[in-house]
């Protein structure tokens, strides 16, 4: 694929075409991120994505540890979105197990994913701004993401790779000043997302740089299986939350945001409405919160019986999947990983052919990717 | 489901007007103003969401960490007469996936009243930081809180054998300079 | 206008200096005093020029809820001082292939370019401005166009396809606007009737109003487009950092990189003071004449230097303002934005402002309304002609022009870039398969 792009033509009676490199080390790439376009002046009309090179072999990692060692490894692929990560796997082993995990750790869960989810989301808007040249948006979305960062550092202990659940329900019960500080958050936030509003969603400079750009129609979207707000933005109604309820989703009362033209606009307003619809599945999940255990009774060495398990979460990215191979010992024979940002990153040729140098950061951007994620 | 709709619809004459008198981009600049004036009056506290400067200055002002926090480790002594916690059963060592904890130990003979015994004694106890991920694994799967990481998240050594923790370092505590300007 | 040439006589102290030797002026009047003028208007130019980057870094902080540089001096004021330092004492780096004698010149031209035109702007009242130049306005517009060649030769001789490319972009940029900012200054001209910068200012006072209330349309195209031509945001597509070409000044690191860094900020010094002069009214502010007639000559100069400043520093406040409020359109998008729209807009305002001032003329030389009287020499309006003007400016030409512009790029609006280029695409990538030639 690569020397398709690079070799030239023998036909090439105008030679206007040129291969630029947007390197592996580049600001907009959001990591590791190696993109070969082939332009025509400054228009781009082939695009190859070189990845793999922060590919770290986790699965086979996976392969020789523990499930119980296994954990802090999730952090790392998603690091942005660590504890969706987290709840992912630890999900999936419980499936395996077929422990049932206490009501009051899965809505404890259900609320750090969504403050997970926020989190996520405000470090893409940062960054999709700061590509296309709104530089404030980024300093706001970090400061917001700060106190989100900080509330886990109260509860779990770490701020970004928070090894955050543990097989069975979680390590440690809230806090003292849990509750307050998360409603304290959840005060301000609203707020703080009508300012990121105001800076940029009817600013005309951002609507000339996002609508109409990266469009992807329903049709291309699912068969080139895409999940999370990629797949939304074009008008497919799907979303793990809703379709197969995992964790204590389905106690919970939310809307799921739709696109319709299924270009960046559409995408960057459903993600801001999506951290909307989190701050309400926070305020349900704190305000019916069970007393209770918050870890199961799990063996201290976790031998799963011998079978096989798919489980997947709706990610801040899209739908990220574990498929675990047990063969009876302690060690997974198999863990399989379905990293949302690496399919969604293959739409990344269909939408950028045919626009200009300049839109490419914005589609990259729009995809929302993750590099520790695309190349495990 | 909530749908997000963004059809180019017909303007109305309202925001014809807007776009006329560049409102959409001066409403941005007013909200950019408001956050330089009141960078200039309000008092300044780091680490305040509702102030105007958010900034923390390290190192004059450090910040809090919490008491959950995951930093440097640290190995236990009993208060009371001031001898290690640790067992030497190699709990922690097993538990870590990365392996960067080594635990030597030797069986000595205790006297206990008439009995004798042959009890694992901790020799050595080599933490290798460099390799550590901070997930608290061999801190949970300590029986004994012998075992803990602290919040001191400070851990620059100025070479690569600094990362090396032996058993005394672990006890005592990193010894570092403190900058303070 | 002999008041003008008047004001421009050197104090007695610098004619007492050299009026011993010489029994005539010469010295002192062409040689001595523009020698100490320069001198210190190079120095706080440069001085200012320095802290403005630093201005740049604080403004741009507490938009950003964080604090800029503290840690140099008392609140980091000493920090453009420490980067000069660092800046000089930097490894003089020029890449292999690259023409040494073109790499070294262009940064040159492009700072030398920018500063001379300090030489005609009118800092202050009397004699605080240099050189006063008939033609200044066209002597502004002439010489900063050739900050343009430096930008293309630093692309050219640093023997690198992105600084090419960048550099060619940049230069396009700035070409199209500075056609935006010359159209847009000729209404101005219209009221003021000289491009002699200091009789422009001269003007406005004797008017009684700043010129950017009776030409609010050409003001804001005068402001659009020295965004465009300083390269700054929302148009600095060309050096942003995110963009896959570097820009033209990749290859230049410590003092020559300085030189570049320099010229963009005096160019938006530069800017800023001519929209100070033809819109916002000079050095003129209305307690001016008082303060003259009671505290005297010096003062009253002096005065008028700050105001100045102070308006200067409005301006360039707004330019850092727009740069981290905004985000920056696509190259396309903002040559579309110069050709498509400022242009016919700067024309549209020229016809009609034209047209309403002739319309405003006295019945003898033709006009309608009478609104403006000849006053010594120069055509004053009256105070129903100063509401006139506003009016017009504000009520009818903004509208006006905007609906012809809009109505004419209409047809543009629906061009689906993204579609041609796919189809363009298609057909190419058709052609090839079957083996014909490429090219039309």
């Amino acid at each position: 694929m690569q020397e398709e792009i690079t070799k030239p033509r023998e036909t090439l009676l105008d030679a206007e075409e040129m291969v630029l490199n947007m390197g592996p080390q580049h600001p907009s790439t959001h990591g590791v991120l190696r993109v070969l376009l082939k332009l025509d002046g400054e228009t781009v009309i082939d695009l190859d994505c070189d990845i793999g090179f922060l590919h770290r072999g986790v699965e086979k990692i996976a392969e020789q540890d523990t499930y119980a060692m296994i954990t802090p490894y999730w952090d790392r692929l998603d690091y942005v979105a660590a504890v969706s990560g987290d709840l992912c796997y630890v999900e999936g082993v419980e499936k395996l197990l077929q422990v049932e995990v206490p009501r009051r750790a899965e809505y404890l869960r259900v609320i750090l994913t969504e403050l997970q989810r926020i989190a996520s989301h405000l470090l893409w808007l940062g960054t999709h701004a700061i590509d296309i040249g709104a530089v404030t948006v980024l300093l706001y979305c970090f400061r917001e993401r700060e106190e989100i960062l900080k509330i886990f550092e109260d509860f779990i202990g770490a701020r970004l790779t928070a090894h955050a659940f543990r097989i069975g329900g979680l390590w440690w019960d809230v806090y003292p000043e849990f509750e307050t500080r998360v409603r304290d958050f959840l005060k301000i936030f609203p707020d703080r997302i009508t300012e990121y509003e105001t800076l940029l969603n009817t600013n005309r400079i951002w609507l000339s740089r996002t609508v109409g750009i990266g469009v992807l129609p329903a049709e291309e979207a699912i068969n080139l299986s895409l999940t999370g707000p990629v797949l939304r933005g074009s008008g497919v109604n799907y979303d793990v939350r809703k379709a197969q309820p995992y964790s204590a989703y389905a106690d919970f009362d939310f809307e799921v945001p739709l696109g319709e033209n299924g270009d960046t606009y559409d995408r960057y307003l459903i993600r801001m409405e999506e951290m909307r619809q989190s701050i309400r599945i926070i305020e349900q999940a704190l305000d019916g919160l069970p007393e209770g255990p918050v870890m199961a009774k799990v063996p201290k060495v976790i031998k799963p019986p011998a079978g096989e398990v798919y489980h997947s979460i709706e990610a801040p990215k899209g739908e990220l999947g574990v498929y675990l191979v047990s063969d009876g010992t302690g060690k997974p024979y198999r863990m399989r990983i379905r990293p949302p940002a690496y399919i969604n990153l293959q739409s990344l040729k269909r939408m950028a052919i045919g626009h200009l140098v300049a839109d490419v950061v914005a589609i990259i951007g729009t995809i929302d990717i993750v590099l520790g994620e695309v190349d495990r | 489901m909530a749908a997000v709709t963004t059809t180019k619809q017909k303007r109305s004459i309202g925001q014809i007007i807007k776009r006329l008198l560049l409102l959409d981009l001066i409403e941005g600049l007013f909200l950019t103003f408001k956050y330089n004036v009141r960078a200039l009056y309000e008092p300044r506290e780091g680490g305040n969401p509702n102030q105007a400067i958010y900034t923390e200055q390290y190192p004059l002002e450090r910040p809090r960490v919490s008491e959950r926090f995951r930093g440097a480790p640290r190995l236990n002594l009993d208060p009371e007469n001031g001898s290690t916690l640790c067992i030497a059963c190699d709990l922690c060592a097993l538990a870590c996936p990365v392996d960067c904890i080594e635990v030597g130990s030797i069986r000595r003979e205790v006297r206990d009243g008439e009995k004798v015994n042959k009890k694992k004694v901790l020799t050595t106890f080599i933490f290798d930081t460099s390799r550590c991920m901070f997930c608290n694994l061999c801190s949970e799967a300590c029986p004994t809180d012998c075992l803990e990481l602290t919040q001191s998240f400070e851990l620059a050594v100025y070479h690569r054998s600094g990362f090396r923790w032996d058993r005394e370092m672990l006890e005592k505590g990193i010894n570092y300079v403190r900058y303070t300007k | 206008m002999p008041e003008i040439l008047a004001l421009l006589i050197a104090p007695d102290w610098v004619r007492s200096l050299t009026g011993e030797r010489r029994p005539n002026d010469f010295w002192a009047e062409y040689i001595v005093w523009p020698l100490i003028q320069i001198v210190i208007v190079l120095f706080i130019v440069l001085t200012v020029v320095a802290y403005l980057v630093y201005l740049e870094r604080k403004v741009s902080a507490f938009i950003q809820a964080r604090l800029g540089p503290m840690r140099v001096g008392p609140w980091g004021l000493l920090q453009p001082a420490a980067d000069g330092l660092k800046l000089l004492l930097k490894e003089d780096i020029i890449p292999i292939k690259a023409d040494r004698l073109v790499f070294s010149i262009a940064p040159i031209i492009s700072v030398v370019a920018t500063l001379v035109v300090l030489a005609v702007i009118p800092w202050g009242a009397a004699w605080a401005t240099i050189a006063n130049v008939n033609i200044g306005l066209l002597f502004v517009l002439a010489v900063s166009s050739v900050s343009v060649l430096g930008l293309v030769l630093a692309g050219w001789s640093s023997n690198s396809k992105y600084s090419l490319l960048g550099a060619l972009r940049s230069s396009a940029q700035m070409v199209s606007y500075e056609v935006g900012m010359g159209l847009s200054i000729i209404g101005a001209l219209i009221f003021a009737r000289t491009l002699s910068l200091s009789g422009i200012v001269e003007a406005q006072r004797a008017d009684g109003l700043p010129y950017f209330l009776f030409q609010p349309l050409g003001f804001l195209i005068y402001l659009i487009s020295a965004l465009g031509e300083t390269n700054r945001a929302p148009f600095d597509l060309p050096e942003a950092e995110s963009e896959l070409v570097a820009g033209y000044h990749t290859e230049y690191s410590g003092f020559r990189w300085a030189l570049f860094f320099m010229a963009e900020y005096t160019a938006m010094l530069v800017t800023s003071a001519v929209a100070v002069t033809l819109f916002l009214g000079g050095w003129y502010f209305p307690g001016l004449d008082w303060i003259r007639s009671n505290w005297g000559q010096t003062v009253y100069v002096l005065l008028s230097v700050a105001a100045f400043a102070a308006k200067i520093g409005a301006l360039i406040y707004a330019y850092m303002w727009f740069r981290w409020t905004w985000p920056r359109y696509r190259y396309d998008q903002l040559m579309e934005l110069g050709w498509k729209w400022l242009i016919p807009a700067g024309l549209v305002n020229v016809v009609l402002t034209a047209i309403w001032y002739v319309l405003a003329l006295p019945e003898a030389q033709g006009g309608v309304f009478g609104f403006v009287k000849q006053t010594a020499g120069r055509y004053v309006p009256t105070g129903a002609g100063k509401i006139y003007f506003i009016l017009t400016g504000f009520i009818i030409t903004i509208p006006l022009s905007w609906a012809l512009l809009a109505t004419i790029n209409r047809r543009s609006r629906d061009f689906n870039l993204h579609d041609q280029r796919q189809l363009q695409i298609k057909l190419r990538s058709e052609r090839i398969k079957r083996n014909e030639p490429v090219a039309e």
